[in-house]
Order: C-alpha cells, then structure tokens, then sequence
C-alpha cells in the first residue's frame, strides 16, 4: 500500500517537480517557537483556509443568486429554504466572511506586534494591507447582496460616507452606486465586484504574498536583548 | 536517501509511533475530516436538483355541484407555477364533464390535432373543432375529422365538494 503510493507519488514528483514545491512550502524551515507565540504563526494559514472556504461556498450560492432588486431577496430565501443544506452553505459564507475579517486583522496585528513587517519583509506587509483592503472590500459589497433591510441601509450609510469626502465624495458615492440613487446598477455593479474583481485580484496577491513569504522565510519571534537573545 | 523523489518518505517513523508522527496523523486526520464535511456538503448542494421532488399543483376551480350533467362547461382558470424563487402566473382554461355530478372529467382545451380550442355543441352533444371540422364525443373521443388522438386530459380529484385538478396533459383518454 506503501509502496504503490511511494511509486504513484515519484511518478508525480519527477514529472512536475511537486515534491519540490512540497519541499518549498510544507517543509521549510521555520522558526521555533511554542506555546500561544506558535500558534499566533498559524494566522496567516488560517486566513488562507477561510478565503478558499469563501470560494467554494461562494461559487455554490452564485448557482442561486440573482443579484437585482426584484429577486435577490426572493433567490436568498429560495437558497435558505429550498436548497438542500442551502441553510448551511450560506450560513459557511455568512459566518467565513466576518471570520475572515477577524483572522486577517489578528493575522496584521501579529506581523506588527513581533515587527515582522521590517527589513526586508516590507513587500509582504504592503501587499498584506492591499489584501486587508481587499477583505474589507469583499465584506462591503458582499453585505449589500442578500438585499434586506439590514443590508440596503448599511449600504446607504456606507455609500453615503463615501460621500462625505470633500470634493470627490460625490462623484465617488456615484461610483459606487452606479447612479444616484441605490437599485438595480448598484447590486449588479458589487455583485460583479463581489465575485470577479475583488476576488481575483485577492488570487493574485495571496500568490504573490505567499510566494514572498516563502522568499524570505519567517521571521523569528522577537528577542529581548537582556536575557540574552532568548525568544 | 534511498527514498528520493517521494513525499511520504521519512515521514512515517516505523512500527512505534512518535510524537511527532502522532501530531502528523492527528493534523492530516483533522484536515480530512473539515475537507470531507465541506465537500460532501458542498456536493450535496451542487447535486440537489437531482433529488427534488416536483411540486403538485393542484388548481381550485370551485364546487364541483356547479357543473351539471350532461353539459359540459369551461372553466377559467389562473395557474400559478413556482419556478424555482419565481412565481409565474398563467391564465388558462379547462372543459369539464360529468356524467353523473360524482365522475368528473377535466379535458385540455386545445384540439389534439393543432391546438385550435373547440367548443360544446349541445343541441348535438359533441364537441367541435372550428379548425378543420373535427369532432369528438362528450367522453372526449374521435368521432370524425383530422385529430390523431382523443382529447387530452388533466387529472381531477373532489376535496371537500370543491373540484381540483392538475393541468399536466395526460396523453390520450
Ligand atoms: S385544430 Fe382542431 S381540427 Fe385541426
């Protein structure tokens, strides 16, 4: 069983060199570290596993969605209703997306607390922020879909703060909107942001943050300098 | 390294398990177990449409004691269809017959041969076909001209003295 699984996967290593990737990602060297100072290390992971929860069961609820004013309610409820363990996957979705903003944010306060951000992981951090930007992003525009009271109003605030910003503002909030007043172009207009832009530009940066992360390696815990370099 | 070129090599530690090849399992088990929920539940998902069972629509026309015998009557109707979370609504037609007030017969009104709708002649107790002449019987069937089957009909059922019935064609009488 062993053996034919060895064969298998030395068949797949020496034709796409996936061993090496393996190599690479899973069993590179990181720093030691234990107790609640390792686990604070899993972050980044953590956050990665909720966005590929969000792709799966965001994709899923698209099979029932129509992002317009006069179905996107109804279409909600058909999925929490009617769909067969639709309940659940819209619940995954719901609950993932604040739990994303949550990882992501102790993910950020991490890399600040332990100065992971310096020389010469400055690229990773900035492209970090450009996904936390981004998760924030995801949460807007996803907040806006189920079309509810909740979610029109906080829309209203949200695009009316936009708003507020001198000079632009106004121009802003009818970008956001897709017109001057909320309705159809403005669903149509976060859905597409939603599910294609947002998320494919977060592909893009999570590959290369991931890609920098595993460049520069991870940094170690910070040391205080009077106990003798000890994390 | 006897064992080059394979991932699961040197990771498996021997008969005795170590702590570390015990974390291993304990995390690979624990990533199979969420991977698995999600995907059986996400497949699940994918697939329901499969299993879905079709909704009977039954369509109240109204107490059944309205239509006599012998005379057969059309009845107009609203058909209301849920399409998955939309609601169509249609506005249609049916003829019903009776032999005996207890009987009923609910018959599409549309003429087998192409659709023309046909009325009930009483004076000769036959439905006809303005069409191309087609007549059928009170029970629905062929008395003469072009139509290739009986006139269709819809499944009826008596609730409660009120008429149901379930405007799906049944092919043929
Ligand atoms: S359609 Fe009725 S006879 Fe041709």
């Amino acid at each position: 069983m062993n053996q034919a699984f060895c064969r298998v996967a030395r068949w797949v290593a020496e034709r796409t060199g996936l061993d090496q990737v393996w190599e690479a990602l899973f069993a590179r060297k990181i720093p030691e570290a234990s107790g609640i100072a390792a686990w604070l290390y899993t972050l980044g992971s953590a956050s990665m596993f909720v966005f590929s929860v969000q792709a799966l069961t965001g994709a899923l609820l698209a099979m029932n969605y129509v992002p317009s004013p006069d179905h996107a309610y109804d279409s909600v409820k058909f999925i929490s209703e009617r769909v067969l363990l639709g309940s659940f996957i819209r619940g995954l979705h719901h609950w993932g997306a604040s739990f994303m903003v949550v990882l992501v944010v102790l993910h950020l306060l991490r890399v600040y607390f332990m100065g992971a951000y310096k020389y010469p992981r400055e690229g990773t951090w900035m492209v970090g922020v450009a996904l936390l930007l981004i998760v924030i992003g995801l949460g807007f525009t996803g907040y806006l879909l189920p079309w509810d009271q909740k979610a029109y109003w906080a829309t209203a605030v949200g695009t009316n703060i936009a708003g507020q910003t001198p000079v632009l503002g106004p121009y802003v909030a009818k970008i956001l909107k897709g017109g001057s007043e909320m309705g159809a172009a403005t669903m149509t207009r976060f859905y597409a942001l939603h599910v294609l832009v947002l998320p494919a530009l977060a592909l893009g940066l999570i590959a290369v943050h991931l890609f920098l992360v595993v460049w520069h390696g991870i940094s170690e815990p910070p040391s205080r300098k009077d106990d003798g370099g000890r994390p | 390294m006897e064992n080059e070129g394979c991932p699961c090599a040197g990771r498996d530690g021997g008969p005795k398990m170590t702590r570390q090849g015990f974390l291993a399992l304990a995390a690979t088990g624990l990533a199979a177990a969420i991977g698995a929920v999600l995907s059986a539940s996400g497949l699940t998902y994918f697939i329901s449409p499969a299993f879905g069972k079709d909704e009977e629509n039954w369509i109240d026309l109204g107490p059944a004691s309205d239509i006599k015998p012998g005379t057969p009557v059309k009845v107009d109707y609203v058909e209301r269809r849920r399409d998955a979370w939309v609601v169509n609504e249609k506005r249609s037609s049916a003829w019903i017959a009776t032999a005996d007030g207890k009987e009923f017969t609910a018959f599409d009104p549309r003429c087998t041969h192409l659709g023309c709708p046909y009325r009930w002649d009483q004076a000769r107790g036959q439905f006809l076909c303005p069409c191309h002449d087609a007549v059928f019987s009170g029970e629905g069937a062929v008395v003469s001209g072009p139509p290739p089957r009986p006139l269709d009909r819809y499944s009826v059922k008596i609730a409660g003295g009120r008429l149901l019935i379930q405007p799906q064609p049944q092919k043929g009488a």
